[in-house]
């Protein structure tokens, strides 16, 4: 199974937006992805879901700090057609 | 008769952090092709539609766990565009919780056949869907505890996708290749205690008789 890389971005003022940037079957790089993304964007998210859906705290008090997170959670079974590279090296991110 | 074929699948589980999901998947080539998309989230939110390469997909069903807090739903489009295209989900405002998402192509489809819904029983949750001739069988669950098994028939376990949504979700169990007989199929879905829910779709072959089935013809003229 090859596992997608999303970068995780602010979009608008409370929204987030997805792309696509590679693709990985090294489990070690998406573990380190999604641990990442676990302490930071995942744990805020975690701590204000309440609030994010009440609109009284806004997704972009995290970005004023982090610039976008990336997460690899997405299956697929070839990457074929989808034009992505493959991570070999999580300092390509 | 003939079975579907199965073709790609894609299984996700991030957090869509707006009123939309944006899943790329990419649709395989061949004749009576059909794609099948499957989500559960928090009841928190409505599911207000589903497009594929930005065609309305139809929705089978939406449900309300209640006793889950969550909401499952089903959409399935015939004959989508082939190749790589987005499904877009959207909700009735900014989901803030996991999503589960499983998106299944098939070709030498015959589209959706029966589909019945459980809720939460206590494990295993036992139960059958009656389908025809070369059919396959989706089925998902949901659990407060991790599941365990997802079997099509009784006793054959098919391999899954575990997701965590808040809740625990298995997702993407089908059938055999060789798919069913007519009739009444037993299935059945396991958590490693407490209830579990086991929600069954048919998934059809072609219909009709086949001129290479070496049947005996004569013309009476």
């Amino acid at each position: 199974m090859i596992t997608i890389i999303s970068k995780i971005e602010l979009e608008g003022s409370d929204d987030l937006k997805y792309t696509d940037i590679g693709h990985t079957q090294d489990v070690n790089i998406i573990n380190q992805i999604n641990e990442d993304y676990d302490s930071s964007l995942g744990k805020f998210i975690g701590e204000n879901k309440t609030k994010l859906e009440l609109g009284i705290v806004s997704i972009s008090a995290f970005f004023a700090n982090y610039p976008f997170v990336n997460e690899a959670r997405t299956q697929v079974e070839n990457s074929e057609n989808l034009g992505l590279v493959e991570v070999t090296d999580i300092n390509q991110l | 008769m003939a079975v579907p074929t199965k073709g790609n699948t894609t299984n996700a589980n991030p957090t869509p952090g707006a009123s939309s999901k944006t899943q790329a998947h990419t649709h395989n080539t061949g004749s009576d092709s059909f794609i099948v998309a499957q989500f559960t989230m928090s009841n928190t939110r409505t599911y207000t539609g589903c497009t594929y390469g930005g065609q309305a997909m139809t929705q089978l069903y939406q449900i309300n766990r209640s006793g889950l807090g969550q909401r499952m739903v089903f959409f399935y489009l015939a004959n989508p565009p082939t190749g790589n295209n987005n499904v877009v989900v959207t909700f009735n405002g900014s989901q803030w919780n996991p999503i589960s998402i499983h998106i299944r192509s098939f070709t030498n489809c015959g589209g959706i056949g029966a589909s019945t819904r459980v809720g939460g029983q206590s494990t295993p949750n036992n139960g059958s869907l009656t389908v025809e001739e070369d059919s396959l069988i989706m089925i998902t669950s949901c659990s407060i505890n991790a599941i365990t098994s997802q079997q099509i028939p009784t006793g054959t376990n098919q391999s899954y996708t575990q997701h965590n949504t808040n809740r625990q979700v298995a997702t993407g169990a089908i059938s055999s290749n060789a798919g069913h007989s007519a009739g009444s199929i037993t299935l059945q879905a396991t958590s490693t205690f407490g209830s579990i829910s086991l929600d069954r779709t048919e998934i059809k072959g072609l219909g009709g008789s086949s001129l290479d089935d070496n049947s005996d013809f004569f013309l009476m003229m």
